[in-house]
């Protein structure tokens, strides 16, 4: 089978599991939603706070942790059940297994956002969405793609860890600040300032070039990162 | 350099099907291989008998890719472990005490994304047929997670031979089964017996005597004792006892 076919193999068994379990989608999407909530009576104390110039930092903050709890999630089972070995003994190239693996990821975040977006804009974008939506669309992909493909090569690394859990986020938060300060600036240009795809294009290029990173060098270490 | 092996005219040397020549694998700063040298004919039958820790599993799992030896040269099948492991993964089927199988899916699917993985061209066949064998038909609906932990191991044993491997490695398979499935395991084994090349680590002198035709002895990372079959479990026991610290013999 090719690696496409392989990568569909895994991707079509992890969403079967996940949609029968919902073990990362449902943690997931409480606490994405739970933190809008918790933003939303936070910064309306004040009835007149203008929220416009938070909205990035909110957005962006809550969906990083929430994929977090999901990292965590998509090699323990995995590992509990020795099912690595399983996927391990297979022929199928190393890489091949972390393009499955984040896209898988990079699908459950996305279910997380279609859920989320919406009462995010409800809470705190006050009109002129329908106008950024190319723009904020780009901005989702790319820093969704940065945050799934550095997420999976660093939960990776700490499955084989006794201290796995608390490794993720020790590794995983300082790397993705460079994608996340883009993600912000430009969510923030978009929903606060109008700004469109032209207007925020230099922080797209830096997200490109984030993704690029990330996705060689898990290309050029994943056999070691998923081994012994 | 591993011994040849000859068939029964003394003259026509085997195939060699799998061939270790110092084998070193360390942990850390711990070595648990410490030189192994032996080989296996296409067809033959080693069974590898140790205490705890004496690096049998390692093994198995540096002839089946999944851990890299430090020194030394593996070849299974014809192929390098390290340098050329697709082939070997291919060529290899490997049978734990753990199952490897997703609790959440059912028996059927478990098998049908290992299929897609090996890339099993008459997939729905040959599940069909491996069930049908295991006497797993009836359940092939039902999540894993219900499974008892003798058709669990059965059902391992269908992921392990689904993509017709020519070399299985057994690593205590007959731990923690009920006596009907050790029955099953047994007589699946013996179906299959011409036509592959095993490795079975086990406690079990009685299960290891029977089937093996090598049989070896490891001990703190180091091969202790090998010969060929035909040795008699109460003076096989006291070779144990002989070689190993801890001589308790099952």
């Amino acid at each position: 089978m090719s690696g496409w076919g392989q990568i569909g193999a895994i991707l079509r068994k992890d969403l079967i599991r996940e949609l029968r379990t919902r073990d990362m989608l449902v943690s997931m999407a409480l606490f994405a939603l739970l933190a809008m909530v918790i933003f939303h009576w936070a910064f309306t104390v004040r009835g007149d706070t203008d929220l416009t110039y938070f909205t990035g930092g909110m957005l962006w903050v809550t969906f990083v942790f929430a994929m977090l709890l999901g990292l965590n999630r998509s090699f323990a089972q995995e590992k509990d059940e020795h099912c690595l070995d399983g996927l391990l003994l297979c022929p199928v190239d190393r890489v091949t297994i972390f393009l499955a693996k984040t896209v898988g990821n990079l699908v459950f975040l996305l279910i997380i956002q279609a859920v989320a977006v919406p009462v995010f804009v409800l809470f705190f974008v006050e009109g002129g969405f329908l106008e950024g939506l190319p723009a904020f669309l780009a901005v989702l992909l790319l820093a969704d793609l940065g945050i799934c493909a550095l997420g999976t090569l660093l939960a990776t690394i700490s499955m084989n860890t006794r201290s796995r859990d608390l490794l993720l986020p020790i590794l995983f938060l300082p790397l993705i600040v460079p994608l996340l300060v883009a993600a912000t600036s430009a969510t923030t240009l978009v929903l606060a300032d109008g700004a469109g795809v032209r207007e925020i294009g230099g922080r797209l290029l830096f997200m490109l070039g984030f993704d690029a990173v990330f996705l060689v060098v898990a290309w050029g270490t994943y056999d070691f990162a998923i081994g012994e | 350099m591993a011994a040849a092996h000859y068939r029964r005219d003394g003259a026509t040397p085997l195939e060699i099907e799998i061939e270790v020549e110092g084998l070193r694998k360390t942990f850390g700063r711990r070595e648990v291989l410490k030189g192994l040298t032996f080989s296996v004919p296409r067809g033959g039958f080693l069974s590898i008998f140790g205490p705890n820790g004496a690096g049998k599993t390692t093994t198995l799992r540096v002839l089946a890719t999944l851990l890299t030896a430090r020194e030394g040269s593996v070849k299974v099948a014809g192929h390098d472990v390290r340098e050329d492991p697709m082939p070997v993964r291919r060529a290899v089927g490997f049978i734990s005490h753990n199952a490897m199988l997703y609790p959440d899916l059912t028996a059927q699917e478990n098998l049908r994304f290992y299929a897609d993985m090996y890339g099993v061209a008459d997939r729905e066949a040959r599940i069909t047929e491996l069930l049908e064998r295991l006497e797993l038909s009836a359940r092939r609906h039902d999540a894993v997670r219900a499974y008892s932990k003798g058709m669990r191991q059965r059902l391992a044993i269908a992921r392990a031979i689904l993509h017709r491997p020519r070399v299985l490695l057994l690593d205590e398979p007959h731990s923690g089964l009920d006596p009907r499935a050790v029955d099953i395991l047994d007589g699946l084994l013996t179906d299959i017996r011409e036509e592959h090349t095993f490795v079975m680590v086990t406690h079990d002198i009685a299960k290891g005597l029977e089937w093996g035709s090598q049989l070896m002895i490891v001990e703190g990372g180091r091969i202790v004792y090998e010969r060929a079959a035909g040795v008699d479990r109460d003076s096989f026991s006291a070779v144990y006892r002989e070689h190993v610290r801890d001589g308790s013999v099952l």
